[in-house]
């Protein structure tokens, strides 16, 4: 289906069969393309994690050396001294708490509603999909820009200070509806017709046959949801003032702009003794860490899904 | 209108016409949806009116007095109008380019490399930076750039190890477009290969092989067959993104540069300064005449983006 899963068959394949002529030849000696690009491969692929390793290696080194350097490469003199200072104050679990909400109820709103209107759409309905589908495209082609946003969310819905103001204005992924309207049309139509067959009604239908034989698509959106929540941060900058509800990006915000800032996260200890960059960069690796764990399983649908949009979008 | 019917009657001959209840239960389950829209995508539409507007809190959106043209007006004396949406275009045109270029050349050697652990170890590794939210990126770059704190950074010791001067990055807005394309190139080349590489499994194994007969070399095979085999793709990605082209990259521009005003007169975009206006100054109407005036060009942008991409779809099968 997806790409990878191509990818990492066809060479399997091909060996049983017998490898064909070009792979043959290419195996018996390295071109010198293919030798650049395993240089530029890895080349690109250490630029593309270097910046991380620094970050991961900054927190874990002394402060000392980070204070003279400003950067560290391998983590001498070792210390675990920002993280214990983080795991035992309020600010990381506070940050933690409203990133989680944010992304988990954000998650659940969004495949909800996206699955619900992509099926309708789906459906072909006379009379219904296609102004639904015109519905829906056109916001892609024009908007009304951040100051009408920022008027409704504040003064219309009153969201200030509420989680509800980053979770709601992401609530729906045009791309994304139609992404998963091309997959729902892909549904094998005897299946519906046998369970209309036995009486089961339009919306059990939809929720005990589409929905089970749709976790693929499901595992996207949620995948691909989820990342946006997680990173989301200029909502929060509109609509956020009260520090103590600010998620892991907000709090990340809040030190760029000033380091010493850092001095503030961990509340039990005094200021002037916090390890302000080791703990910067601690709290950076936090930030990222579930993205970071979650990312080997769920790589495949990210590709599957890019896959999807880019062929069918 | 008549593809409409015909589709209507093609579902109908394929499937049993829903009664009229069953259509309205399946509406139902599009109502959250549809809600959705009418608050947060149609609803800030109506309140483009607060762009002909002298707006104040109190008398609220629709109770302030009206001010014709005059935000309009003093956005264009503003004298800011050229330099934001020269930078917008500007910056957009090179971040299109500089990662679709490295998307490309990923992809043509990412196929080089035989399937295996590798591989997928470095597919991962250059798909990763695309998850990468906008302020973490922003604390890589200090760090590699003037170092936590502004105490050197990785750059600045390699250039002293050569005898280079030291530079200051957040005081040189001359390097800025180019940083902030290479950050680009950083987040998105992994992502536009996977696209790329997707394209290219649908390639036929047949001509490869046809060209392996003919004794052609690797190099050879990539671009006189893959590259121009990706053209399609490419020339779609080109339309979409300059279908954004008058759209400013907020999250990133603003995750590194903040209120680094050093730094505007090469890196300040549309968003960015629409943004500051409404936090900083609090003037709602001109912000929201630039915002009109963004969204009615973008629009342009994106319509004829479209038209020419459903051009394409019909010429080619790939997208």
């Amino acid at each position: 289906m997806s790409a990878v899963e191509q990818d990492s068959a066809a060479p399997g394949a091909a060996m049983r069969a017998g490898a064909p002529p070009a792979r043959k030849a290419a195996r018996r000696r390295l071109e010198p393309f293919a030798a650049a690009s395993y240089v530029t491969v890895t080349l690109f692929g250490l630029f593309c994690l270097v910046p991380l390793w620094m970050i991961v290696a900054g927190s874990l080194t002394d402060e000392s050396v980070l204070g003279l350097n400003g950067y560290s490469l391998f983590p001498q003199p070792f210390s675990l001294r920002a993280y214990e200072l983080l795991f035992t104050g309020q600010s990381l679990l506070n940050g933690y708490i409203a990133s989680l909400f944010i992304t988990v109820v954000g998650t659940i709103l969004s495949i909800s509603c996206t699955a619900s209107i992509a099926w309708v759409i789906a459906r072909r309905l006379p009379g219904i999909s296609r102004p639904l589908t015109i519905f829906a495209y056109v916001p892609m082609l024009f908007n009304g820009g951040l100051v009408p946003f920022y008027l409704l969310v504040t003064q219309v819905l009153g969201l200030t200070n509420s989680w509800f103001a980053m979770i709601l204005p992401l609530m729906l992924a045009p791309f994304l509806i139609f992404v998963t309207v091309s997959f729902f049309r892909q549904m094998p139509e005897e299946i519906l017709d046998a369970a209309r067959i036995d009486g089961a009604g339009e919306l059990r239908i939809f929720f005990q046959i589409v929905l089970p034989l749709s976790k693929p698509i499901l595992a996207v959106l949620g995948l691909f949801y989820a990342v946006t929540y997680w990173n989301e941060w200029f909502t929060g900058l509109l609509f956020l003032t009260d520090p103590d509800k600010f998620p892991l990006q907000l709090i990340l915000q809040n030190l760029i702009s000033n380091v010493t800032n850092a001095a503030s996260l961990p509340s039990s200890a005094g200021a002037a003794m916090a390890p302000v960059y080791q703990l910067r960069f601690a709290m950076t690796v936090l930030t990222v860490a579930p993205i970071l764990l979650a990312y080997p399983f769920a790589q495949r649908f990210f590709v599957k899904g890019i896959t999807l949009g880019a062929t069918k979008g | 209108m008549s593809v409409t019917k015909q589709k209507a009657a093609r579902a109908g001959s394929r499937r049993r016409q829903l009664s009229s209840r069953e259509n309205l239960l399946l509406l139902l389950l599009a109502v959250p949806g549809i809600a959705w829209f009418v608050v947060f995508a149609y609803g800030p539409m109506a309140g483009l009116v607060v762009a002909f507007k002298a707006f104040n809190i109190r008398d609220g959106i629709f109770g302030s007095p009206w001010n014709g043209l005059a935000n309009f007006r003093y956005f264009l004396m503003s004298g800011d109008a050229a330099t934001i949406v020269f930078n917008t275009v500007f910056l957009n045109a090179l971040f299109l380019g500089a990662s679709l270029f490295a998307g490309l050349v990923l992809a043509l050697m990412l196929n080089e490399i035989r399937g295996g652990p590798y591989r997928r170890f470095m597919q991962s590794a250059i798909f990763f930076p695309y998850f990468v939210s906008p302020i973490v990126i922003s604390i890589m770059l200090q760090v590699i750039l003037s170092g936590v704190g502004g105490r050197g950074g990785l750059v600045n010791n390699l250039l002293s190890i050569v005898d280079l001067p030291q530079v200051a990055w957040y005081t040189e807005p001359g390097a800025w477009p180019w940083i902030l394309t290479i950050v680009k190139v950083w987040q998105l080349g992994g992502y536009t290969s996977v696209i790329f590489l997707a394209a290219i499994t649908s390639i036929s194994e047949e001509v490869y092989e046809a060209a392996a007969l003919d004794g052609a070399s690797r190099w050879r095979m990539a671009l006189s067959i893959t590259v121009p085999l990706l053209l399609p793709t490419f020339a779609v990605l080109v339309v979409l993104g300059v279908g954004r082209m008058f759209f400013g990259d907020f999250a990133t521009i603003y995750a590194i540069v903040q209120d680094n005003g050093v730094l505007f007169p090469t890196t300040d975009v549309i968003d960015t300064y629409v943004f500051r206006s409404l936090r900083m100054i609090g003037d709602f109407g001109t912000t929201a005449a630039i915002g009109l005036f963004q969204s009615v060009v973008g629009f342009v942008f994106v319509a004829a983006a479209v038209l020419v991409q459903r051009r394409f779809q019909k010429e080619s099968s790939i997208l």
